[in-house]
């Protein structure tokens, strides 16, 4: 049994249902130690514009035409500048959107509150706490609701690949996965889905009280949907699972084609990976049909710019630019994400290719060519890393870090990282630690894209 | 602040700022974005007012920073619409006192009011003209001294006071925002079917 008034603050519309379903959770014989306390904290009034925007998610079309911009965008502006204390510091708002200043991580982290909308009633503000790739951390003014609206994207991402969501009551929904030594841990309820279960759950064996465990408690839950990263997919598939999840949700890190054909035939599903970020949710859905992330959220725009802020035409590489979204705690105009990639207009919507985390660094032949460290993706794609770096050192040798696990594969990308850039040098390591890591960095002068 | 000296009608001014053309309210151009070179514009106005500026005096008027200095150089602008006014180019008023003009006066004026305002709002319209005559030593026509400082107190007086209390009260809510938010441990937040 947990505290009554943390019942009633973390799952405010709880049933005798969703209650049952926490305690199985919980009380599974294999259960692994859950250690923190969190929840939906949905009022009941919350729901019914919940279920709205879910229907609007999944019914509106998602883009604007080529060569021109949404038509919500112009009196989105205005209201951002009338309503957001940094923006109306800059005086009015521009007559032309692509002289709206381009901000960057580095704004929001000066001062988050002065991007929170004076309109906003703060007695349910929360935050997510982010560090991103480049380590400079970051609370992200959120909600509840906001919270509980990434469910409708995923629904949009799911559909696309023919899967619709039925667990409901009694059932589990979602399986968050980590695989890390520290890990927030904890079981809720979607109220959404007839409070299925959710459990945010960590691999790693300190959290368990035996290791078979981890199978036998994920084969009882049986989620609908297994939510993670490479890292705690990667972990997954060494597990003897008899479940079979109806999907797999990849997000934060960059998931290889070879990671990705192997859990699509471990585990006989579509394996989702989902372009996301803290500031603004689920952005887009990488489908190879469309060759790239297919983007989601129909009141997000999307640009994609030089580093002078200029927007780019279609097909040109640049950082990714935000605009919108659904976190209206904040409203973001031409957020730079850190992230790189080129826009395309596809029939359905606007697809987001070569998607590549931080700033392109660029590889130098022994010839003397330098290449785009895109090249280096795609030559080491088919190999089923959770993760890797790729370092260059001053005379042009390679170092190539893979997890221990998977040293198994580092011959064959040594031997993929020498045909491509022409037979340097290159020793393969172990990567240690269990986060995030920078995936290509370099010596080199010039070596900065 | 001295103003010694008679000007024009205060009506001739407010109304030249009504009849801002809308170019004057184009984007500033700050880094590579914007249209406006407020160097050009106070340039031309210099120009008008019979005198050249170097590069040093003019590079108050460049900036790569949006933020900091874009509303300014917008205001910038009107302002030199206002002194290009006849009355200002006969009045033969030395270069340095209108670069003063241009560049503290109108960097206070900027510091929490949208430019457009300035040519918008009857009230900042005349605040606009006062401010500017006053800087340059001159009280509209028709006003005696007394008048002109009591007029001229009186509309910034009360912008000042409402601007202060609009300043107190954002600073007292970005304050309980940081306090809202930090008042939530890191990651107990709220259900997201994933995390990124």
């Amino acid at each position: 049994m947990i505290d009554e008034a943390i019942e009633r603050e973390n799952y405010p519309t709880l049933t005798d249902a969703g209650r049952d379903v926490l305690q199985r959770l919980r009380e599974h014989p294999a259960a692994p130690a859950y250690r923190n306390q969190s929840g939906n904290r949905l009022l009941a009034a919350d729901l019914p514009g919940l279920r709205e925007f879910e229907r609007e998610t999944l019914a509106a079309s998602v883009g604007w035409p080529a060569g021109r911009q949404p038509d919500w965008l112009p009196a989105f502006v205005q209201e951002v500048f009338s309503d957001v204390p940094w923006y109306r510091a800059l005086g009015p708002p521009p007559q032309r959107f692509e002289d709206v200043p381009a901000i960057g991580r580095g704004d929001l982290a000066a001062d988050i509150a002065r991007f929170v909308p004076d309109s906003l009633p703060l007695d349910r503000l929360i935050n997510f706490r982010t560090t991103g790739t480049t380590g400079q951390p970051l609370l992200i003014a959120s909600h509840p609701v906001v919270a509980a609206r990434y469910l409708a994207l995923h629904k949009r991402a799911l559909r696309r690949f023919g899967v619709e969501l039925t667990h409901g009551r009694g059932q589990v929904g979602v399986v968050l996965l980590g695989h890390q030594r520290e890990c927030f841990t904890y079981v809720s309820v979607t109220p959404l889905m007839d409070e299925s279960g959710l459990a945010k759950i960590n691999l790693h064996p300190d959290d368990w009280r035996n290791l078979d465990d981890r199978a036998r408690y994920l084969d009882a839950m049986a989620p609908e949907v297994f939510a993670g990263d490479p890292i705690s997919f990667a972990e997954l598939l060494e597990l003897p699972l008899t479940t079979r999840p109806k999907a797999l949700i990849c997000v934060s890190m960059a998931l290889s084609t070879g990671l990705r054909a192997l859990l699509e035939a471990r585990f006989g599903c579509p394996v989702l990976d989902v372009y996301s970020l803290n500031e603004v949710g689920p952005v887009g859905v990488y489908d190879p049909a469309a060759g790239g992330h297919v983007l989601l959220q129909p009141r997000l725009y999307v640009e994609v710019l030089d580093a002078e802020g200029r927007a780019l035409a279609p097909g040109q590489r640049g950082e990714i630019a935000v605009t919108g979204g659904f976190n209206f705690c904040l409203p973001l105009l031409r957020y730079r994400t850190g992230d790189f990639g080129a826009l395309a207009h596809r029939a359905d919507a606007p697809v987001i290719v070569g998607l590549a985390g931080r700033q392109p660094i660029r590889f130098r032949t022994r010839g003397g060519q330098w290449l785009n460290n895109i090249d280096v993706s795609h030559a080491l794609r088919e190999l089923p890393f959770s993760r890797y770096s790729v370092h260059q050192q001053a005379d042009g040798s390679l170092v190539l870090r893979v997890p221990p696990g998977e040293r198994a594969h580092a011959a064959a990308a040594v031997a993929a990282l020498k045909a491509l850039l022409g037979d340097p040098p290159v020793t393969a390591e172990s990567l240690t630690g269990d986060g995030k890591c920078i995936q290509y960095t370099s010596d080199l002068a010039g070596a900065a894209a | 602040m001295t103003m010694d000296r008679i000007g024009p009608p205060i009506e001739s001014l407010t109304h030249r700022l009504l009849d801002t053309p809308p170019d004057f309210l184009d984007e500033p151009r700050i880094g590579h974005s914007g249209q406006v070179y407020a160097t050009a514009v106070v340039n031309d106005l210099l120009l008008r007012h019979g005198s050249r500026a170097d590069a040093a005096a003019l590079a108050r008027f460049r900036s790569n920073d949006a933020r900091a200095d874009r509303n300014r150089l917008l205001l910038v602008s009107v302002t030199a619409w206002l002194l290009a006014d006849d009355w200002f180019v006969t009045a033969a008023l030395p270069q340095d006192a209108l670069l003063r003009v241009l560049d503290e006066a109108v960097a206070e004026l900027a510091a929490a009011t949208p430019a457009d305002r300035f040519v918008k709002d009857p009230d900042r319209r005349e605040e606009l003209a006062r401010v500017v005559l006053a800087r340059l030593g001159h009280r509209p026509e028709g006003e005696t001294l007394a008048q002109a400082t009591d007029r001229l107190s009186g509309i910034s007086g009360t912008e000042r006071r409402r601007l202060i209390e609009a300043s107190r009260a954002a600073e007292q809510r970005a304050r309980a925002i940081r306090e809202a938010l930090a008042k939530k441990a890191a990651e107990e937040s709220a259900d997201k079917w994933t995390r990124e």
